[in-house]
């Protein structure tokens, strides 16, 4: 028997209200785990071909990791998966928080939400009672105001999932939150749960984890944590979260600036992890048994961005700062605030309203589309305004909640030429043209453009050590170059495998990856001592392999080939204009080439080869 | 009468990783459970997180409370539950003005922090600590920590009695 779960997965049948419990089944955590890969693989095979992502036949599903709720450094996540309504392919999003193990506490590793509710509903969950309640006190509500009703109503201990006005409004980037300001947020699987009519997951669980090694639980803790407290980029991270990334990619070329035209911003310092540091700060926080405390809480003191809250994220700098060329700090803060409480993916967010902005500077765009908006670089005013347009689809909000994609093609006058997309989903601040594994890591995801999914940052910070452990002397150095191409695929294939099945058990990927602190050794030794599970590294490496190959077909089943495993041309056709990077395009085909070979699927096609499916027991 | 000690957390400097709470039940019970710690970590929205222990009252409610006097004070100070003597009644649950000590509702007797130390020494961030009265005035002389305390005392000391 599996330790360390909730033990029981949860189906609900919205046109129905019905809701079944069925237990977990230990032939499919041996074969995919849980979290990332348990949702691959009931996904795959549950969510009809040709349907409509916002129609009562798309699934969405959220599942805890096998080690989530335990004490591994980090173990806190939860995943959340559906057919995403922004790329019509696999949508997957991961946040931490509480709520993930709060839901294990009450026995539950996943929840699969089936058709949709004519009325509004939302799951209360306390231990073995599960019930769809009417959402009319909260539909309607921001993120904080559920919060605050549903934990006034079952209890101030409960943890609470849900979307805001966005997701009701089925803006096609609307988050997921939880606890507050922790953010599923890609792939607008907030929307897929608005479409439902279902609001929130309230949970509490009273229960208690059983593992498989009680007496050398502590000890083998003890030793993750001293690893990663000694690990010199924890007291960076503490400090600064992610934010002063600002800084970091700026001085590297790779801080995307008005619309992704640049790498630098001139104005960088004013929206630096220094500057937020130092004006408002109020502390670090961390989600269940995180060491690393990347979370920021914060405060801006004056009107008119008033606010305390969590946040900020380096990716909602960069994409609501230097991307719309903002420098305004304060307004940075609060657009992401917002964000938080109409609950929005920042990314595509920021991303769009930039699209519109240089749409605007070339006179694609203009106040006949705005309705009177000035879409200026860097005016703020604007970009807050956007925001709540965008979650209530006011106005031009409604065109831009659609996401860049969608909008170029309704707007067209070539405005399409400026859409940062892959897929259709917004590139995250990450400039491939001043590191070449995140071109391709981004257009090899399976959720569309994200630097996630493979997170190769093996070649952005010195790692040379680790990359010697894990592929060999003899890819330095030109593995370690960010500005080199060679040996792309073999690292992002790589990342990838190790990526989804760190997804898979519920730990972050800050402290597997950045800093690489952790490895397939150390997670099958955590599986060990909490699940009572024996994977080997490499039997871990192919579960990971397995996942990207069964979301891989997900989307192949969509229609999806090479062909759409592409860079917008300013990526690979317009050299950097400016910076450290400068003259620098990223290399694409050679790398696809290489990555495809590594992958065992069609060069022509990019599809998985019989070969590869069966090898993998796929077929 | 010993010194008497307890565990203090700065609600400033914890970042509610709930280590604490699980290292607790780890070591006491097997089992990752909060309802099953003696300590427990309060988020509040305005940025604060509370760790929470049995503050080691000289005058201790707890043990007047209890019908079976199965609380007592040791010769070292801290108060402790005798399983044998223990019923569950839940009176020294009402007693505590700190929520301090609650029944773990596998075994029906009452649990409560006996300062053994094993969190703080596992704490990430160094936000929680053994004192006195005496070494926390020295440590904190404008008494930030105990008014932070006191002044959300509504939201910190009544959860588990409501629920």
């Amino acid at each position: 028997m599996i330790k360390g779960i909730g033990g029981e997965i949860l189906w609900v049948d919205l046109d129905k209200s019905h809701i079944d419990k069925r237990p977990v089944d230990d032939e499919t955590v041996y074969k995919y785990l849980l979290g990332a890969g348990l949702l691959s693989k009931v996904l795959y095979e549950k969510i009809p071909l040709g349907i409509d992502p916002l129609s009562s036949k798309n699934i969405l599903g959220i599942a805890t990791g096998l080690l989530t709720a335990s004490m591994f450094p980090q173990a806190s996540r939860h995943v959340i998966a559906g057919l995403s309504p922004l790329t019509d392919i696999w949508g997957e999003s991961h946040a931490a928080g509480f709520w993930g193990p709060e839901l294990k506490l009450a026995g539950y590793d996943a929840i699969f939400f089936t058709g949709a509710s004519s009325d509004p509903v939302y799951l209360n969950i306390h231990d073995t009672e599960v019930d769809l309640l009417d959402a009319e006190p909260v539909w309607g509500r921001d993120v904080f105001e559920t919060d605050d009703i549903l934990r006034e109503r079952h209890g101030k201990q409960c943890r609470v999932l849900s979307i805001g006005q966005a997701g009701e409004n089925r803006v096609r980037f609307a988050a997921i939150m939880n606890d507050r300001d922790r953010a599923s947020a890609r792939s607008g699987l907030g929307a897929v749960m608005g479409s439902k009519r279902m609001k929130a997951v309230c949970v509490r669980g009273t229960g208690r984890i059983e593992v498989a090694q009680p007496k050398e639980y502590l000890r083998t803790m003890d030793r993750f944590y001293e690893r990663m407290l000694a690990n010199p980029f924890t007291p960076e991270r503490a400090k600064y979260g992610t934010t002063n990334l600002v800084e970091l990619m700026h001085n590297i070329g790779r801080l995307p600036s008005y619309n992704m035209r640049e790498g630098v911003f001139d104005e960088y310092e004013d929206i630096s992890g220094e500057t937020i540091t130092e004006e408002y700060l109020v502390k670090p926080r961390a989600d269940w048994s995180c060491l690393q405390r990347c979370g920021r809480f914060t405060r801006v003191k004056d009107r008119p961005y008033k606010y305390i809250g969590g946040s900020p994220e380096f990716e909602s700098q960069s994409s609501l700062g230097s991307r719309c060329g903002n420098r305004n700090v304060e307004s940075v803060l609060f657009s992401h605030h917002l964000a938080n409480q109409y609950g929005m993916d920042t990314i595509s967010l920021g991303a769009t309203i930039s699209w519109a902005m240089e749409a605007w500077e070339e006179g694609l765009i203009t106040e006949e589309d705005t309705g009177g908006l000035d879409l200026d670089w860097g005016n703020h005013e604007a970009i807050v305004k956007l925001v709540k347009m965008i979650a209530f689809r006011e106005g031009f909000g409604d065109l831009l909640a659609e996401g860049s994609y969608r909008a170029a093609q309704k707007i067209g006058r070539g405005s399409e030429e400026f859409v940062m997309a892959v897929k259709k989903q917004e590139i995250a601040g990450q400039e491939p043209r001043a590191q070449k594994s995140m071109g391709l890591a981004a257009v090899t995801a399976a959720r569309g453009a994200d630097h996630l999914y493979a997170f190769p940052v093996l070649d952005e910070a010195g790692f040379d050590d680790e990359i010697k452990e894990r592929f060999g002397k003899k890819y330095l150095p030109e593995m370690a170059d960010r500005l080199d191409p060679t040996y792309k695929g073999i690292m992002v294939k790589e990342c990838e495998d190790y990526m989804v099945m760190i997804e898979s058990v519920g730990v972050c990927k800050y402290g597997t990856q950045i800093p690489p602190e952790f490895y397939y050794d150390d997670i099958s030794e955590a599986l060990r001592v909490h699940n009572g599970i024996n994977l080997s590294p490499e039997e871990l490496q192919e579960i990971g392999e397995r996942i990207v190959n069964l979301n891989r077909m997900f989307n192949v089943e969509r229609g999806v080939t090479r062909r759409d495993d592409n860079l917008p041309k300013r990526l690979t056709d317009v050299p950097s204009p400016r910076g450290p990077a400068k003259g620098q395009v990223v290399e694409l085909e050679p790398m696809l080439d290489e990555y495809y070979r590594q992958r065992g699927w069609d060069p022509e096609t990019g599809i998985p080869t019989e070969q590869t499916l069966k090898r993998l027991g796929l077929k | 009468m010993p010194e008497l000690k307890y565990v203090i957390g700065d609600p400033e400097v914890c970042t509610g990783c709930m280590i604490c709470v699980n290292v607790c039940s780890m070591y006491y019970f097997k089992v990752i459970s909060p309802d099953r710690s003696r300590v427990r970590v309060i988020r509040l929205d305005d940025g604060l997180d509370f760790p929470l222990f049995c503050r080691n009252c000289p005058d201790a409610p707890c043990i007047d409370a209890c019908p079976e006097r199965a609380i007592t004070r040791t010769s070292k100070g801290t108060v402790i539950v005798n399983n044998r003597k223990c019923d569950g009644c839940g009176d020294c649950v009402e007693a505590c003005p700190y929520d301090a000590i609650w029944i773990n509702p596998d075994t029906g007797k009452a649990i409560k922090c006996i300062q053994c130390g094993q969190c703080v020494e596992r704490c990430p961030v160094d936000a929680i600590w053994l004192t006195t009265e005496e070494e926390l005035k020295e440590k904190d002389p404008t008494g930030r920590i105990m008014d932070l305390h006191e002044r959300h005392a509504e939201d910190l000391y009544k959860g588990r009695k409501t629920e």
